[in-house]
């Protein structure tokens, strides 16, 4: 009986499955994780369940890590006796909610160009017997069903893990349900709230700007989307203390920071929410509500105005250049040229990996990310010096505001080297291949050059005339030299044993001594941009003092060269090519 | 019949196609040359239906094919210029999606796909990803997609483009086997000796006007020349050994 329901149902499904209508939501929710665009750029192609579990992770790991705040035992042997739970939670449950809002907010962006069907599902459906309407309803119940997806996916480890480590110590069963079915209900919709928030910004751009400013504003939007995210989750840990010293009156920042409101309901279903809270808890339905409608609207504006035209539009765009713009950056790369670019290898390579940078939306989006950390880094380091200092001379000469340029540098330096590991478009690569000598190992010093180029000038330029007019020349001079010597010291060690030409080598998803690495730059973060501010505040004092950076700097120096010099000849060719570490290698000692 | 009665199109102010008119029979192969930006794509465009003209109609059998467009894509196989294709789908999928959404009951799609497959030197790559195919592999299964449902429009925009000599043996073949099957054919393409095989009648267009338009032994009569002399003498007013000279003297070129 059950086996012959099941066949029913099963070939119910499989009649379903086969409409032409099913047949293009399937087609859609692939095209939305595997990528869409106009062309068949190899970038990183994750599989889907490779992507669902990543994004799953970081909830799963910061549940665990909270085994430690919520732990009874652990609270035992520390002498705590009595928790209210339902207190301590909260700006965990905060947390939650801004990585749920994060994660999901990211995947729309990094989707952005494969959320609306392009030129390729154009050419592909349109010729067929079907109705534009229904490719419309298609691509709308794929986005649907990936909505669901994702924020299932991205909470599905904190709804069980969380609930379970922070009720571990309560006896009764009924706790752990009403709350893990409350977080689960404030986490999901604010993910769902993420997702449409971000597609609404791609919806409205697509119903108002022009295919060509649309293709530049996209770019700068997701910028912005990257940054808000960013600053999100960084001021995590800010936001439930602001909110409780409120006072009884919502602040008006909250209505920029929707992930307020989602904390105020899960506070309030659990009966525990100040007034505060409880008002922020009513912004929630009209907000989701109204994002969701005002996507679907702007969905169905951008779809009339951009996929029904696309063959228009197909042959009308042509991007030029002003002449005026192209002349300024010419007589600039003259001047590079003469400068710090000797050889023809390095002036090409250069302007081909700013172009790629530039141009490339998923370079940019990495680096955007980065800049937008530093700049949030930076930003709280300068909060940090100015509170409570006596005056701007006083504060300049803190260790938070000596570390600004150390914050930036060093996230700029590792963002920059990051961005050169990922590919883009591998098949055009031949040309490298073909002209470039592979024993030549000029990829090293070209990449230090591009670097150096674009970073130490604008750090000088915001160190020097700064400290030159808080303090004096100096203490200028020796802060920016001390930032020089340790962004080129820096730019040295991240590029040991680098023998690519950016961007045109292939990369493994995971590379064995990754989380090693990992560790390694924030360990490396302590170091560069915390421990060393604080010693140079102290030397500024006395410039004598400077003098002890000399044998750091110079083991610095020596290691990077050390291990270039020891590396055998086959480690220092120009690959294209990097495959996975084997556990296990053949020797092959037959070949 | 298909017919393209006064078609113009316009994009901003600019026109891509003007006037243009002609009709295409049972049983025709009509061949459209023109060199670039003489409007070729825009009226293939505008005869799958892919894009509105700005004035004038398409009509098959009588009837303005926009005033129902799905009826007319049932009817209708396109081959376009770019093989925008699903990288990450295998051919085999790819056809069996496109034969899904036409409509084509499943077992004989199925026996169709695989025949078409094997015919076209495809069924040992079957499913491997489109990512993976070469140009000429691409150009097949886009050649398969747009026949597989026995359509009774053929419209080919370059569909030899990347083919090897023996597809594209087939093909030519193909196209004057489905000429004397009664299908329309339009054929678009740059290759002047492939029209001047495989096509009853041409149709030259400069600057999106047609400048000549009849069978292909009596264009090639009005000048007394081959297809080729005709259509440089029509459209391009170049000196092409000229031209040639010119860019081998610039290659040469050494700065002062």
């Amino acid at each position: 009986m059950i086996t012959q329901a099941a066949d029913v149902i099963f070939r119910v499904w499989d009649d379903h499955r086969q409409r032409p209508f099913w047949r293009m939501v399937q087609l859609f929710v692939a095209r939305i994780f595997r990528g869409g665009g106009d062309s068949d750029a190899d970038g990183l192609d994750l599989g889907i369940g490779l992507v669902l579990t990543l994004l799953a992770l970081p909830g799963a790991f910061v549940s665990l890590f909270l085994m430690d705040k919520y732990g009874s035992l652990l609270q035992w042997l520390r002498g705590i006796t009595h928790v209210d739970t339902l207190a301590i939670v909260l700006p965990d449950e905060y947390f939650f909610i801004v990585l749920s809002m994060t994660v999901t907010g990211a995947v729309a962006v990094w989707r952005w160009d494969a959320i609306f069907p392009d030129r390729r599902d154009y050419m592909n459906l349109v010729p067929l017997p079907i109705s534009t309407r229904s490719i419309f309803f298609a691509n709308l119940v794929a986005v649907f069903f990936l909505v669901g997806l994702i924020a299932c996916d991205v909470n599905a480890a904190s709804c069980i893990l969380f609930p379970t480590v922070v009720t571990a110590s309560q006896s009764e069963f009924i706790f752990f349900v009403k709350f893990a079915v409350i977080h689960a209900v404030g986490v999901l919709l604010a993910s769902v709230f993420a997702f449409f928030a971000v597609f609404l910004a791609l919806g409205v751009l697509m119903a108002v700007l022009p295919p060509r400013a649309l293709q530049r504003a996209s770019a700068y939007v997701r910028g912005l989307v990257v940054v808000y995210l960013v600053g999100l989750l960084c001021t995590t840990f800010a936001v439930p203390d602001l909110l409780r010293q409120a006072g009884g009156h919502v602040p008006s920042w909250t209505a920029l920071m929707p992930s307020t409101w989602f904390l105020g309901l899960c506070q309030s279903l659990r009966a525990r929410a100040d007034p505060v809270l409880t008002a922020l808890s009513a912004r929630v339905f009209p907000g989701v509500a109204a994002v969701v409608w005002l996507a679907l609207c702007a969905y169905a504006v951008g779809y009339r105005r951009h996929f029904v035209r696309i063959a228009e539009i197909a042959d009308t765009t042509v991007i030029a250049r002003t002449p005026a713009l192209s002349n300024r950056r010419w007589r600039m790369g003259i001047l590079l040229d003469r400068v710090a670019l000797r050889t023809p290898f390095q002036q090409g390579g250069f302007r081909f990996i700013c172009k790629t940078m530039v141009r490339s939306e998923a370079h940019r989006l990495v680096l955007t990310g980065v800049g937008g950390l530093a700049l949030v880094l930076a930003s709280q380091a300068m909060l940090d010096a100015f509170e409570g200092a006596r005056s701007w001379r006083a504060a300049a000469l803190s260790p938070d505001a000596l570390s600004i340029p150390f914050i930036l540098s060093f996230l700029i330096i590792v963002g920059l080297r990051l961005v050169f590991e990922v590919p883009v478009e591998l098949r055009s690569n031949w040309i490298f291949q073909l002209m470039l000598d592979s024993n030549g190992q000029e990829c090293e010093r070209l990449a230090q050059r591009v670097i150096l180029i674009l970073v130490l000038p604008g750090l000088a330029a915001i160190t020097l005339p700064v400290y030159a007019y808080l303090e004096n020349w100096r203490v200028a001079c020796l802060h920016t030299l001390l930032v020089v010597t340790w962004s080129v010291l820096l730019t040295n060690i991240v590029l040991t044993r680098f023998r690519k030409l950016p961007f045109t080598c292939t990369l493994p998803l995971f590379k064995q001594h990754s989380f090693v690495i990992m560790l390694a730059f924030c360990f490396g973060f302590l170091i560069y941009a915390v421990s060393t501010p604080e010693f140079e505040s102290l030397a500024l004092l006395e410039p004598v003092r400077m003098l002890s950076f000399v044998p750091v700097a110079a083991v610095a120096w020596s290691i990077p060269h050390f291990l270039a010099k020891s590396a055998i000849d086959l480690d220092k060719k120009l690959i294209f090519e990097e495959s996975p570490t084997q556990t296990i290698e053949a020797l092959r000692l037959s070949d | 019949m298909l017919e393209a009665v006064h078609l113009t199109k316009r994009y901003a102010s600019l026109p891509a196609v003007q006037d243009l008119s002609f009709s295409l029979r049972p049983g025709q192969v009509l061949g459209c040359l023109g060199p670039n930006g003489s409007g070729k794509s825009t009226t293939v465009k505008m005869l799958t239906g892919l894009l509105q003209p700005t004035r004038g109609v398409v009509q098959f059998d009588g009837h303005n094919i926009q005033d129902d467009l799905m009826a007319y894509r049932k009817r209708l196989g396109y081959v376009p210029e770019e093989p925008h294709l699903y990288p990450y789908l295998t051919g085999w999928e790819y056809l069996e999606l496109i034969g899904t959404l036409r409509g084509m009951p499943r077992p004989d799609l199925e026996k169709k796909i695989d025949s078409l497959l094997e015919l076209f030197s495809l069924h040992p790559n079957r499913h491997a990803s489109i990512g993976s195919y070469s140009k000429g592999m691409r150009q097949r299964i886009l050649l398969i997609a747009a026949i597989m449902d026995d359509p009774e429009i053929f419209i080919f925009d370059e569909p030899l483009s990347g083919l090897d000599v023996t597809s594209a043996l087939i093909f030519k073949n193909l196209v004057q086997a489905l000429g004397r099957q009664g299908k329309l054919v339009f054929y678009c393409s740059h290759v002047l000796e492939v029209v001047e095989k495989v096509c009853s009648d041409v149709l030259i267009l400069r600057k999106g006007v047609v400048i000549a338009q009849d069978s292909v032994t009596n264009i090639g009569q009005i000048l007394g020349q081959s297809l080729e002399n005709t259509f440089l003498h029509l459209v391009d007013d170049v000196d092409t050994m000229t031209v040639a000279r010119d860019i081998v003297s610039v290659m040469q070129m050494k700065a002062a």
